[in-house]
Formats: C-alpha cells, structure tokens, sequence
C-alpha cells in the first residue's frame, strides 16, 4: 500500500515510489533495557529507563509477533492485544498500571508500562521464607482497599479484568497497589455478541467464580469480586484457597466441568443450595453438583469458611512471630464471605466492600502497604539472559552465547 | 475512560475546532504540495460519500453490523486528519478500518476473510497480500496512538427516545441521520451527544412521513428555518410549559426546546451542528460517484498503491 523503501529513513511518503510501514519512535532509541523480566504466552516483558530523562523505570511488554516460515509477517494483531491496547490508552487510575505509551515497530507491538517492584505473587512467597509468617494485617488491608478500588474504577467503566490473581498484582516500591495486565480485560457494556461466545474459558482455574465453573454464559463484575475474595484468603494463608487441578480440554475442544476445583470451593463453602442462589438451578452445569455431594461431602453442606478464616488467622500466633492476623477480626471474616458468597448477584461489588467496615474499624488504611514496616521486600529478579528487546523473543531465535553484558549485547546489535 | 465520554482519549484527542482541523489539513497538503497538484481529488465530502458506499459494500459481504461500520468511518477520518490520502491505498485504508472495528467492537473476522472479500469487492484495487493489510493496521494503529475506543451518538439516542416520545418512525429517522453524520466531520467537531440531540431535533422537524432525508434536498432551505426556529424558541421557552401525552411533532419539537433550556448542552453547538449536516444533504445533490471513483482510481494506479 505505502511506497515501498527498503531501509530509507525518508518519512513515509515523501518520496515517490512504494515505501513500507515505520514507525516514528524506536524503542531502542528511547529506551535501555536492562533486563528481561518475564515472559508468557503473549510475549516478553522487559525492564527498561528512559534515555531521555524520562523519569522512572519501565517494564515494556513485547507481544509476540506471528512467524510464517523464516520471515516474520504482519499477520494482523489479536484481538486480546488490540483489547488492551485501547483499554490501557482509556485508563487513568492510581490503582491501576499506567501504560506510558505504545510503540509498533518492525512488526512488533511495544507496551511501555511503568515499573512496579513487586507483585503479590511474589510478596505472598517471601512469606513462606524460610518459614511461613504472616503478612502484616497493615498491609493485607492496605491491599485489600487498593485492589478493590483500582477494581471498582474499572467496574465503573464498564471494564472487566477476567484474569485477576496475585501475579498480575503489582506492588510499587512505595507501597502502591496497581491491577495489571489487562490481556483479557473487556468491556461489557452492549457487547455486540454475549460476552460468553468470544473466549470460552477466562480467570486462572484457582481464581475462577462459581458459576463461570458452572457453565453460565453472561457473567458480570462478579467474577473479578470472586477472585479478589481468593486473593483475600491467600493474603492471610500464605497458599491458594481453593488449589484445584485444571481438567483439559477434551480433543473435541469441548469446555470441560471443572470437577476438581468445584470440589475445593465446596469442601470450605459447602455445597451451594438454590435457597441461598435461587438461579442455581439454572447452570448448565447444575446436575454435575450432586455428583459432588455423593463424592467426599456428603454432610450437613454448610459453610467451613468461618472455621477455616479464624484457624488461619490465628494459627501464626502460635509461633513467636507477634503481628498475627487476629486483629483483623471479625469484620475481616464479613468481607471474605461477602466477596467469596456463591450467588453473583448476591456477592459484595467493589463498590460495596469499599464501603466495609473492615475498612472503617482498627487502624486507618494507609494508601502505602508498606508503611511501617522495617524489612523491605526482595527486588524482582531481572536477568541478564536476553536483553535485546528487538530480536530476544523472536521464536526460533534463541541465542545463546552471549555476553552477559547488555551494552555490550547492544552494541553488537548495532 | 471507556464508560466516561468526558474522559474518554475521544474528547481529549480527537475533539477539534473547525480551525484545528483546517489547519491539519493544510499541512498535510503542504507537504505533499506535488501530489495534491499532480492528483486533483473531489471535496472531502464526496469522498466521504464514496468510502461510506465502499465501507457499506465490504461490511455486507462480510455481515458487519451499523455501530461497527461506524466505528471504521470515525477511524478513517482520523487516520485521514494525520495521513494525506494520496500517499495511501484508500481500499486498503478501508478494508483495514473495517477490520479493526469489528475486533475493537467484539465482532471480529479473520484477516482472511477480510482480504478476501476486499479482493472481491476492488479486484483492481487491492491485493490478495494480507500482510498488507497487517501492515497497513499497524499505521493506522500507530497514527490513532492506539485509542480506539469511540462513543458514538447511538446511545444517547437509545436512552434519549422515551423521554421525547419518539415513535418508532422518529427514531428511525434520526438513527439515519446519525448514520449520515459519519460522512461529515461533526464527529470530529461535536460530542456524540450534541449530534444525537441533532438529530433528534432533525427528525422531529423532517417528520418521517415525508420522504426521508435522501430526497430533502429542494426542501433544505425550508428545514434549515424549522430548526433555526425550534432552537431560537429554546432561549424564550418557559421551562415547564404543559406537555400533552401523545403530542403530536410539533410539541414534542417543543418539548425538546424545553428539555434544551434545562440542560447543559450548548445551543451554539446545536446550531451548528444542524447546519453542518443540512448542507452536507445539500452537497450529496452533486455528488457524482463515477468521477470520484475516477479520481480515486487514478492515484492508486498511478503511484502502485495496490502493489
């Protein structure tokens, strides 16, 4: 379409032949990566400065393009990266990740973020370092509120976030708590198809609602309130609440009941009863419940989640450690079973649980989860093993060999 | 943000005067001052005329629905306020537009599919390539800097039509001249509100039982007075004037003047924005296609823009 002009810095158009897409800004130009962080299905995300006094530090996110043959192709961008392409460039919010700007470059899509520390994922597992001790009740419940409230902004937006879980959490040095990736995050209102047709299956198993386990096709805010009831309990047991095993998909690509993790939702919940979700009864999913009950919980089906709250919040007094989780009480036990209640339209919306007394009663909620503590948490590990942010992910081009040293890797490329 | 329109990377990018605009433009032209004379092209209009027929043309091969196309309109005049459309391939810019709509308003196709169908609807024009189409969604992405959400007038019209009692002729009427708005720069110039109200008022003044918008063209002038009128009735209204249920045309065009001096919205604005779209109505009398295609058709073969 665009004159094509193999490797001329003209600016497009200019001239008078054929020229290919470039883009205005190079990455490398504005950016030194120092490390990679991380990478998952969608690409790799990096850490990076600005190299002209931007302040700060950065995590660049870079999506993985599609490969045909030895060439890379533009084969158009997923519909996921598009969704949080544009949903990043809306959102504004001090509890969620700020997106700095975005960067198409040589057929790779460049998500410029800013920098967080640490991740609850992480900060849940030094915890359990060297022995388990529990994280302050300060900042579970600095956490809580910031969570809940980066939630509720996007709720209010008519955003879902679908995937919430500790590891998607971050954590700034100072004590800021900020939802992040927003990779199946979608909006829902007036989808021009069900929210349920587009992708099937959505939110890590062990943080997933009962009834998107129970097959419902329009889900709603809920979801997101679920998971951050679940995140709520690994905050104070230092382990998943409900650590089910994800069943695959069969080869008919069929979504299967999941069994096992509806098994461990119901051994501290109970079995849910229509009384308490009159639309129970209305799951697709719903005959697969008494299969269950026959199973390991044939009694009475009430709830052990008071059992199970005021056993994990005192079982760290024992030991010698003295700030215990007790003093988050009773009130902490109200916010967990409202946000982890089986009925969606019955759950607590982030809205609601802003307004919980947990929030109101002890100590004021410091907007720094940190504040008061004398130890600081680890650094997130950035390594050293491919810092070339242009060619690092490309698949089928694994280097190996290289120095560790990122100028010099740098150097080399250029 | 994306519930919020007064948040939203629409009011705050993409939101100009009609100076602003004017100014875009010219640069644009500037800088390609040779081809701009080397390529004469019909009035912006015309061809905003002729893309909508193309959009509609693809987007009925492919089943794509009127918000969707909507949304590919808006982003077409954005990447056209950043890009001058004779350094592009019009067909692909509108096949790319189509593309990215459906998947930022979860109706997605596959690139495939989209290639395909463009390749039935401009055989001439548009290459089999879909990588050209990859790439030409990374400029377009590149020149919206990513903000692809839009508003659109739609629905503040939905939620809008029980207060005034439209019927459903009424609705349908202003619906279309939502719809028509995307071939002017009102979505450029004015908040998806302030046309939705336009057209509300439009329709109420047009009354459906006459022939439609299409064939207004004699009776523009005669239109053009009727708002003016129901508008200037705004400032002398008393709000609270007795409404009759089932009003017929008239009250209701009242009772929206009412509703008007109550609300926040700028009269100026509406005003304008009633012109803007009655005297594209009057423009679409002179529009020939066969010429603008020709012109279109001469650039894009001329520069190899469908290699």
């Amino acid at each position: 379409m665009f004159p094509r002009r193999p490797h001329s810095s003209h600016p497009i158009g200019r001239g008078t032949g054929p020229v290919g897409y470039q883009s205005k800004v190079r990455v490398i130009d504005r950016y030194k990566v120092i490390g990679f962080i991380s990478s998952g299905t969608y690409g790799r995300v990096y850490k990076a400065v600005g190299r002209h006094g931007q302040p700060g530090e950065y995590a660049i996110k870079k999506f993985k393009p599609d490969k045909e043959g030895e060439q890379i192709q533009y084969t158009g961008i997923s519909q996921s990266a598009i969704r949080e392409m544009a949903l990043c460039s809306e959102l504004s919010h001090m509890n969620v990740i700020r997106l700095c700007e975005i960067i198409l470059e040589d057929k790779c899509i460049f998500m410029v973020f800013e920098y967080a520390e640490h991740d609850l994922l992480q900060i849940i597992h030094h915890h359990t370092q060297p022995t388990r001790h529990p994280i302050p009740p300060a900042t579970v419940k600095s956490i809580m509120f910031q969570l809940l409230n980066g939630c509720q902004y996007l709720h209010a937006n008519w955003v879902l976030h679908r995937d919430l879980k500790p590891a998607n959490i971050m954590v700034t040095s100072s004590g800021e708590v900020k939802v992040g990736d927003l990779g199946l995050a979608r909006l829902f209102n007036k989808p021009l198809h069900s929210l349920f047709s587009g992708d099937k299956v959505v939110v890590t198993i062990w943080y997933r609602a009962p009834e998107l386990l129970l097959g419902s096709r329009h889900y709603t805010p809920a979801i997101d309130t679920w998971a951050i009831g679940c995140i709520f309990a690994e905050l104070l047991s230092l382990r998943p609440i409900f650590k089910g095993e994800e069943a695959k998909m069969d080869s008919k690509k069929t979504v299967p009941f999941q069994r096992n993790q509806m098994q461990k939702i119901v051994e501290i919940m109970g079995l849910p009863r229509k009384e308490q979700w009159p639309h129970l009864v209305n799951m697709p999913e719903y005959n697969q419940l008494q299969t269950l009950s026959a199973n390991s919980h044939s009694k009475s089906g009430a709830s052990n989640l008071e059992k199970w709250y005021y056993s994990t919040i005192n079982s760290h007094s024992a030991t010698s450690v003295p700030s215990s989780n007790a003093s988050l009480g009773q009130e902490g036990y109200k916010l967990l079973s409202g946000l982890l209640e089986y009925d969606p339209e019955k759950r607590l919306t982030a809205e609601a649980a802003l307004q919980h007394p947990f929030f109101s009663t002890g100590d004021k909620v410091s907007a720094n989860c940190f504040e008061g503590m004398k130890a600081e948490y680890p650094h997130r590990r950035v390594s050293q093993d491919d810092n070339d942010i242009r060619t690092g992910s490309l698949p089928g081009t694994k280097r190996s060999g290289l120095p560790d040293d990122s100028r010099q890797v740098k150097r080399l490329k250029e | 943000m994306a519930a919020n329109y007064w948040e939203s990377s629409q009011r705050r990018h993409w939101l100009f005067t009609r100076e602003q605009l004017d100014d875009l433009r010219k640069k644009l032209e500037d800088q390609g001052q040779d081809l701009v004379q080397g390529y004469p092209l019909p009035q912006l209009r015309h061809l905003s005329i002729y893309f909508n027929q193309q959009i509609a043309r693809l987007g009925k091969r492919l089943g794509v629905r009127q918000q969707a196309m909507a949304t590919a309109q808006l982003y077409i005049r954005r990447f056209y306020s950043k890009v001058e459309i004779r350094q592009t391939n019009p067909y692909l810019v509108i096949a790319t537009a189509v593309y990215l709509a459906c998947k930022m308003e979860e109706c997605p196709h596959h690139i495939r599919l989209v290639v395909s169908e463009g390749r039935n609807s401009w055989p001439d024009f548009f290459s089999g390539d879909t990588s050209k189409l990859g790439e030409c969604e990374f400029f377009m992405i590149s020149e919206m800097s990513s903000q692809m959400i839009v508003h659109h007038p739609y629905r503040t019209l939905t939620s809008l039509q029980g207060i005034f009692s439209l019927t459903q002729e009424e609705s349908a009427l202003a619906w279309s001249i939502i719809n028509d708005h995307y071939m002017t720069d009102l979505p450029l110039l004015y908040a998806p509100h302030t046309v939705a109200i336009m057209a509300i008022l439009l329709a109420l003044v047009l009354r459906p039982n006459q022939t439609g918008v299409q064939s207004v063209g004699p009776a523009v002038g005669s239109i053009a007075s009727a708002a003016q009128a129901a508008l200037s009735s705004v400032h002398s209204s008393k709000p609270g004037s007795s409404d009759k249920q089932n009003a017929g045309p008239r009250t209701k065009v009242q009772r929206l003047a009412n509703w008007l001096a109550e609300s926040n919205v700028d009269i100026e604005d509406l005003v304008d924005c009633t012109q803007e779209i009655i005297s594209f109505y009057e423009f679409q009398e002179q529009y020939n296609e066969k010429l603008t295609r020709e012109q279109i058709n001469r650039f894009v073969k001329a520069r190899g823009l469908d290699k």
